[in-house]
């Protein structure tokens, strides 16, 4: 027996009441001056004896009809083996109904997901009437689409039914954890909870955690038990292809160019596929396509793709092959921004007597890798000029800054490089002999945190040719560099350094909170992808560890730091091959910084920080396989002092595109699925044996009857209807004693 | 005396209705003077009464010579004498006479009842003694005919307050040994005392051949005791105050009251004497010419 209210026993203390009311009602009476005392005298006399037996028994039965009343508001509550002549108490259930991504593989009638929402809908019919149920639909996250249980199981029926599903990933343990937690607090004889998965290997991560709660839940008495229930759905589906990636592999989208995607195509089946076609779309139209003869069982081929933009703005990218029984991940869609030309402007620290030796010669070349009649039609555009001319120059007209062996400069350029980087200019900076090393880490290190790292020693000897670094040759972990994880792409690992400045990274200001404050705003950014973007890391390093390039993020704007120089004073790199894509790469890192967070996974945050006129301005938002008639309305809203769009309800894979009113802007990200979901690898048998011991196991079959599985387990009562019932019974034969007792006798 | 009293005290309906039935005795009583009454006395009076035989002795005057001259037998006749007499009013004055629930209370109806009496007697030209007690008496007016004596009567009942507790047997008692002449004795009372010792006092009245009328005054509450929800009597007389709910106790109540009334009546009857009992929400005129109307019914003549 244990108590669900436990707290209102107190309210038993009300038996105190009636014998108050009693004690009180005896000083209130009416005073009657009497002639006739005698007969009063001896009548009362004989009545004495009864009519304090008949207050005794009135006070008995209402002090008795306050203490049930307050044991049946306490609502007692006992377990037993059988059922009771009240029927089946209630139960308070939660549903947890899974809604990942691999819920969508289908058996070619229905998916998994038809299948779970039905088994959902059996589990709510299953309830006893009077009992309550909260929905959550669990992938990586737990969504409560009914947060509260609700006795309305009409309301819980429609959430099951009308459930959408999702790309997201799986991870049952933060909804399994939810579902405990929406009913600790609830008080009810009868928890259940029911978990409607495809058991799914990638969806029990946490299987030991999960193990340990629901044991920890099982475990408990009286009121805090809860019965869980895990309904499997799974039809043992083992051949499955999926696009798990797609990059641009050349970092800029510049019109009229060739640009080389890369598709990553997965194979998560048992058995080796064969001539996969896979085709790149570019915004809906068929652009390449390239068949792959085979991807043996586990195995992943990467296929490079090529198109062209023709027009400038936003594209959608998507890389496809044929579809399977899970259609989810056959497609991968990137959204990438095509750019008319890039504006370089390098500030020549050492300009020499001759073109050749000019500091910035290799650099002009290498990012104008044209003839000199092709590099008017060229998309990035250079100017040169010397450090005496940088306080006059307007960074704003251009893209990129490029300091080339400068050794110092003026404050008030200082100012305005900072600015220019945080309105989302790219900062590119070489050094070299002139290249005053405090200056650089007190005024822009450590005062303006423009650097991601400081400049040590300079250590080597450029004038012998024995002793020198190269580059690391492989673990290319940085996007700019990880093109050359591809052997068929180069080497860098050619280049010879002679003598280069001990590259320092700076990790105590690489925490994000810091990074967020020195942007000037006081609120933290409520991006994480974003803030994590900014801490300086490095990019490439040499072959003994030490660093090569680093980069940090600024505002809107980006910063790379070399460790030597742009020219061939120190180095051999402008003369090697990969010089130019690694410029290029790093070029097109530093352009698309605004354009950053384009492509997110399902499930993450997007967030575009955006120019002041858009600021306060509403955002209609169109998601992928929308009904055309719904839309998600958002606000720019500011966030550390930069107007910031985001919005996080990415469940669906795919483009979506933003639209602003005033003035006109149109936007667009691409949500990609989690490659994770597209693994058919179920949770083992012994695993699911194991989890019989913690929760009642049932595999789905197209004859499965629920109400019946769980209504075997689901006995035990509450005791606070026949209590009422029955000082409902005393209540009347007090009003029936009271006439009867008070009758003139 | 004012008119008020007089109108609060004689009530003239009463009056009028009792005037034409008249206030006899109902035996045999002893007065001075020839009046409407018979008195034991036999003697010169108009009033033929018998015939009885001559015994050596009597008085010739009285032999009746026609029937010794018809039949040859000595008879002496025999006349009855008609007399006035005394009526002797005890109006209980104790602190339970206080008690009235509507428009009078016990006391007030008792004085009004004397007062009729005395009116109604003293018009007839008999005499009225009145006597107002509790536990002894308080107020006495020794017995008189004159006319005088009405206006000693009202003024004596409309100055009387009472103070105390009742003994009516002792007064009964007293009562008895004071009345040397036959007359008539009427008690008006509650007669809330030991009913044994109130029987024993009437009684001993009765003895010394006194005629007897008990009005027993009850008010309607006191009857009926219709009294709801908690109360507590506090007691006029000796008794300490009782909390009690009385509707739960009215049936026993009202027994023991009917029990009382009972005994009265019961002890009454064996003694030959009228107990009238009045409820005072009865008009005084009903009961008054009720009991004259019932008494000349039953007189002995």
């Amino acid at each position: 027996m244990s108590f669900l209210n436990p707290f209102m026993l107190f309210g038993a203390g009300a038996i105190a009441v009636p014998i108050i009311i009693h004690l009180l009602n005896r000083r209130r009476f009416q005073r009657v001056v009497w002639a006739a005392m005698r007969f009063v005298k001896v009548s009362t006399e004989k009545n004495q004896r009864r009519m304090l037996v008949e207050d005794m028994i009135l006070l008995a039965i209402r002090c008795l009809m306050l203490a049930l009343l307050a044991l049946a508001v306490a609502r007692p509550a006992m377990r037993s083996t059988t059922h009771n002549v009240f029927g089946q108490s209630k139960v308070t259930a939660v549903i947890v109904l899974d809604n990942s991504a691999s819920m969508g593989v289908s058996d070619g009638v229905q998916t998994r997901f038809d299948k779970a929402r039905k088994v959902a809908e059996q589990a709510v019919d299953a309830l006893p009437s009077g009992s309550a149920a909260a929905v959550i639909l669990a992938s990586d996250i737990a969504k409560e689409v009914i947060k509260e249980p609700t006795h309305d199981l009409n309301l819980a029926r429609k959430a099951v039914r009308e459930a959408p599903l999702s790309d997201r990933a799986t991870d049952l343990f933060p909804s399994i954890e939810k579902a405990l937690e929406t009913l600790k607090g609830r008080s009810a004889i009868r928890k259940e909870i029911y978990v409607i998965t495809d058991g799914q290997l990638a969806g029990w991560r946490q299987l030991g955690n999960i193990q340990k709660t629901l044991k920890s839940a099982k475990e408990q008495t009286g009121e805090q038990q809860v019965a869980s229930h895990l309904i499997l759905i799974s039809d043992h589906e083992d051949r499955n292809l999926g696009v798990s990636g797609l990059v641009l592999s050349s970092g800029l989208a510049p019109l009229n160019r060739p640009l080389r995607f890369e598709a990553q195509v997965a194979n998560y089946g048992k058995q080796e596929a064969k001539d996969i076609k896979v085709s790149l779309l570019v915004d809906g139209a068929s652009a390449d396509e390239v068949t792959l003869p085979s991807i043996p069982p586990g195995g992943t081929r990467s296929v490079p793709l090529n198109t062209r933009f023709k027009t400038e703005g936003w594209h959608n990218v998507t890389a496809r092959i044929p579809a399977d029984r899970f259609p989810s991940d056959d497609t991968r869609t990137l959204a990438v921004r095509a750019i008319r030309e890039i504006r370089v402007l390098m500030v020549d620290g050492e300009p020499g007597s001759e073109p050749r030796e000019s500091e910035t010669f290799f650099l002009g070349h290498a990012l104008v890798p044209v003839s000199a009649e092709e590099a008017e039609q060229y998309y990035v555009k250079t100017s040169t000029i010397t450090p005496a001319e940088l306080g006059g120059t307007r960074f704003d007209d251009f893209d990129t800054v490029v300091l080339a062996n400068v050794s110092d400069f003026a404050n008030d350029t200082t100012t305005a490089l900072e600015n220019f980087v945080k309105r989302g200019g790219g900062l590119l900076i070489f050094p070299g002999g002139k290249l005053n090393a405090t200056f650089y880490n007190q005024q822009l290190a450590s005062v303006r945190k423009l650097l991601p790292a400081t400049f040590g020693e300079a250590r080597g000897d450029a004038a012998q040719d024995e002793k020198f670094l190269t580059f690391q040759t492989k673990g290319y972990d940085h996007p700019i560099v990880a093109l050359w994880n591809d052997g068929n792409a180069g080497t860098l690992a050619s280049a010879r350094t002679f003598r280069s400045f001990e590259l320092k990274l700076l990790t105590e200001d690489g925490t994000p909170e810091k990074a967020v404050k020195q942007t000037g705003g006081t609120v933290p950014t409520p991006s994480l992808i974003q803030t994590n973007f900014a801490a300086p890391k490095a990019i490439l390093r040499y072959s003994d560890g030490s660093i090569a390039m680093a980069e940090r993020a600024l505002g809107l704007g980006r910063v790379v730091v070399f460790a030597s120089t742009a020219d061939t004073a120190w180095n051999d790199l402008a003369v090697r091959p990969a010089f130019v894509p690694l410029l290029h790469r790093t070029l097109g890192t530093l352009i698309q910084r605004h354009d950053e967070g384009a492509n997110v996974r399902v499930g993450t945050q997007f967030a575009r920080r955006l120019t002041a006129d858009l600021l306060h301005k509403d955002a209609v938002v169109m998601a992928p396989g929308a009904a055309s008639g719904t839309r998600d309305l958002r606000r720019v809203e500011l966030v550390s002092g930069t107007p910031v769009l985001s919005y996080d309800a990415t469940d669906k894979a795919g483009i979506y595109e933003v639209s602003i009113a005033d003035p006109p802007t149109v936007l667009k990200f691409a949500v990609q699925p989690d490659p994770s979901e597209s693994s058919m690898a179920e949770l083992p048998a012994e695993e699911v044996t194991a989890l019989g011991l913690v929760a009642a196991v049932q595999r789905w079959h197209p004859t499965l009857n629920l109400r019946e599985w769980v209504e075997k387990a689901r006995v035990g009562a509450e005791f606070w209807l026949p209590i009422l019932i029955a000082v409902l019974a005393l209540a009347a034969l007090e009003t029936f004693l009271a006439q009867y007792f008070s009758r003139a006798k | 005396m004012d008119a008020a009293t007089l109108a609060t005290l004689l009530d003239p309906v009463a009056i009028s209705r009792a005037e034409t039935l008249g206030m006899h005795a109902r035996y045999l009583v002893e007065g001075y003077m020839a009046g409407e009454h018979k008195s034991p006395y036999h003697g010169f009076a108009i009033e033929f009464a018998q015939h009885r035989e001559y015994a050596p002795g009597d008085d010739l005057r009285y032999l009746d010579w026609k029937v010794l001259g018809r039949t040859d037998r000595y008879y002496i006749k025999q006349f009855e004498q008609e007399t006035n007499y005394v009526a002797h009013i005890l109006l209980d004055g104790s602190e339970s006479m206080k008690y009235g629930s509507g428009g009078y209370t016990k006391l007030a109806y008792g004085k009004m009842l004397a007062a009729c009496l005395s009116y109604l007697i003293l018009h007839q030209r008999d005499a009225v003694a009145l006597d107002i007690f509790d536990n002894e008496t308080r107020e006495y007016l020794p017995r008189s005919n004159s006319h005088a004596m009405i206006h000693k009567v009202l003024a004596t009942l409309a100055a009387f307050e009472p103070a105390r507790q009742t003994n009516i047997a002792a007064v009964l008692h007293e009562m008895a040994r004071q009345v040397r002449r036959r007359g008539i004795v009427v008690i008006i009372s509650d007669l809330f005392d030991d009913e044994e010792k109130v029987m024993e006092g009437i009684q001993h009245l009765r003895f010394g051949g006194s005629e007897v009328v008990v009005f027993h005054l009850m008010d309607p509450a006191e009857l009926e005791f219709k009294f709801n929800g908690l109360v507590e009597f506090v007691g006029l007389e000796a008794i300490p105050n009782i909390l009690t709910r009385p509707q739960e106790i009215r049936a026993s109540y009202q027994a023991e009251v009917e029990r009382f009334r009972a005994t009265l009546r019961s002890g009454c009857e064996k003694n030959h004497v009228h107990f009238v009992p009045v409820n005072t929400a009865q008009p005084l005129h009903e009961v008054l010419s009720g009991y004259l109307a019932f008494r000349l019914k039953t007189s002995v003549k």
